[in-house]
């Protein structure tokens, strides 16, 4: 099959984006490089109507390398949409930081990086595209170098995202070594037929370890409250769900599409490895004072039920760890988006200090509780479509897990709600109202609404994630 | 007796050679310290002052900027072996990977990494 660039157009509008913002911001003077953010928001709506309107595409590429179908669209189209909800809502915190084109060119790198795992059909184009958006986030991790904090997390992920991709990369070459293809598609068919040794049990252990680290999923989630607290709050956000969303993407194919056969002997593992890291992620989130902390532990937790979407590995297990990832952005987006205002106003992302804010500031007050809501799966919200659509999945067979998914939901409401209680029964220390610039204002409108609006009505979603899921099977 | 018993002589003869230089002379050797004597080896002279310096970063950047070169050559060179075959679409490629390259250096020049200050 003759190679047709077309099938890449998304992927180099988005280069070609985060390029010329790079660019731009070299030519434009120092002080007139607030309309960078306009610019991106612009642009990466446009790449997103174009992505939209690519729906149904269905091609492989250059024999499997690179897989274009809805399945990979539809990330791509959670991706575009995080990335520009997280330039809509850091516009006010980047010009604080400054250095407005380098925040902007490698988030939307970091987005073109997710991108390509999302498409990825082989081992090397899948660690291209990892590695892209990895090194984009170190430097958006550490990019507030003056703070000592951030420049720690900025270290802690270089180094232990570099031994993660060292443990990925080197389960990836012995499953090159063991079937002689990178190439997803073929590796199946020779795995299918192979026996399991003990190279091939220690090549997926591997695997499994290097994107866990990804999704930060119990044990290799150490990382991420140190990250995440240390890290500019918008980067936060995307770090906890763009990141995620993506590793999660790719371990689909890598597991569905890669080594189906023995993904059944593997299930208990990551049903274990689902249930530990819902209980520590909650029980940990419990003693947090510090919100940014609470919300990294919380989506360690959100990893974990995410997580019981790959047991299945049918289609309807694709489509609760889809339709999960998105709404999982919209929830973030919000509370992070409230936390790094709130930072920005304050200084201070304690949760003592988020007293009264019902009264300084309904709206961040309101937008807070319903993402906080969501995430702990509270009916009408959201989140509670969301585990339903997982946790349907599993009853048959693992109903323990459900079980275990249930009572830790119900543990997570107690600590999302002594936020609630701070925000709305505390009386403010500094009853100043918070004035909120309308950029964040409309992103925080937008995550209430679509949290609210999928809880209550969620079928047209549900729709199109069942064709992105169908999709995942036809190659 | 197999080949490789002389191997086997050979690394016998060798560590008993080694080790017993270093016994011999531990068993023999007078015992007569002082605080000279006793004081770690260590190459170099005892330092002055604080040890905890800052280093200047600059070095790093150039190598950074020389990865940029670097990795073009990696890609040029087999690139350029096959320039007959591959034709227009790979020259237009090279050319792409060539200027997000030099917009690598244009920003590093601009941000003042070349520099020496």
């Amino acid at each position: 099959m003759p190679f047709d660039p077309s099938a890449l157009t998304l992927e180099m509008l988005v280069a070609a984006l985060g390029l010329g913002i790079l660019v731009l911001g070299l030519i434009v003077p120092k002080g007139s490089r607030h309309g960078l953010g306009w610019l991106t928001l612009f642009g990466l709506l446009g790449i997103l109507g174009v992505a939209v309107s690519m729906w149904g595409d269905s091609r492989e590429l250059i024999g499997g390398m690179y897989l274009v179908d809805n399945y990979a669209l539809f990330w791509k189209i959670t991706f575009l949409l995080a990335a520009a909800l997280v330039v809509l809502g850091s516009m006010r915190y980047v010009d604080d930081m400054g250095s407005q084109a380098e925040y902007y060119s490698m988030t939307v790198f970091a987005a073109l990086g997710m991108m390509v795992m999302a498409s990825a059909g082989d081992f090397i184009t899948l660690y291209l595209g990892l590695e892209l958006m990895t090194i984009a986030f170190i430097i958006l991790v550490c990019f507030r170098k003056t703070d000592a904090k951030s420049v720690e997390a900025g270290m802690k992920y270089v180094l232990l995202a570099g031994m993660s991709s060292a443990v990925l990369l080197y389960g990836m070459s012995l499953l090159y070594g063991l079937t002689g293809s990178v190439i997803m598609l073929n590796v199946s068919q020779v795995i299918a037929v192979q026996p399991l040794t003990p190279a091939l049990i220690l090549a997926v252990v591997l695997l499994i370890a290097g994107l866990g680290f990804k999704i930060s999923a119990v044990p290799f989630h150490m990382w991420s409250p140190d990250v995440y607290e240390g890290a500019p709050t918008p980067v936060t956000s995307f770090l906890a769900m763009g990141s995620k969303a993506a590793s999660f993407a790719v371990l689909l194919r890598l597991f569905v599409t890669g080594l189906p056969g023995i993904w059944a002997n593997w299930t208990m593992v990551v049903a274990i490895l689902a249930a530990v890291t819902m209980i520590v992620g909650n029980l940990v989130a419990i003693p947090q004072t510090n919100v940014k902390r609470l919300l990294a532990y919380s989506s360690i937790a959100q990893a974990g039920y995410i997580m019981v979407g790959l047991i299945t590995a049918s289609e309807a297990g694709i489509k609760g760890v889809m339709f999960y990832a998105f709404l999982y952005v919209f929830a973030t987006v919000g509370a992070f988006t409230v936390a790094g205002y709130f930072y920005s106003v304050t200084g201070s992302d304690e949760l003592k200090d988020y007293a009264g804010l019902s009264q300084r500031s309904p709206l961040m007050a309101a937008v807070m509780l319903v993402a906080l809501l969501s995430m702990a799966g509270i009916p009408p919200l959201a989140g509670f479509v969301g585990k339903f659509y997982l946790f349907k999945t599993i009853v048959d067979g693992y109903l323990w897990l459900a079980f275990i998914g249930l009572i830790m939901s119900m543990v997570s409401v107690y600590y999302y709600l002594r936020v609630a209680l701070v925000m709305y029964r505390d009386e403010p220390l500094d009853p100043t109202p918070i004035k909120l610039p309308s950029p964040v204002a409309v992103t925080l409108i937008l995550a209430m609404v679509v949290t609210m609006v999928v809880g209550i009505y969620p079928g047209p979603l549900s729709e199109v994630v069942n064709s992105a899921a169908h999709s995942f099977f036809l190659h | 007796m197999s080949d490789w018993a002389g191997v086997f002589i050979f690394f016998a003869v060798a560590i008993v050679f080694g080790a017993g230089g270093i016994v011999t002379s531990f068993l023999i050797h007078p015992r007569r310290n002082n605080p000279v004597k006793l004081e770690e080896y260590e190459c170099g002279l005892p330092t002055q002052g604080p040890t905890w310096v800052q280093f200047r970063t600059s070095y790093f950047l150039y190598a950074l900027l020389f990865v940029i070169f670097d990795v073009e050559t990696i890609y040029l060179y087999p690139w350029a072996v096959k320039f007959q075959s591959l034709g227009l679409f790979a020259f237009i490629e090279m050319i792409i990977f060539i200027f997000i390259l030099i917009v690598g250096l244009w920003y590093a020049w601009k941000e003042g990494a070349l520099e020496w200050k």
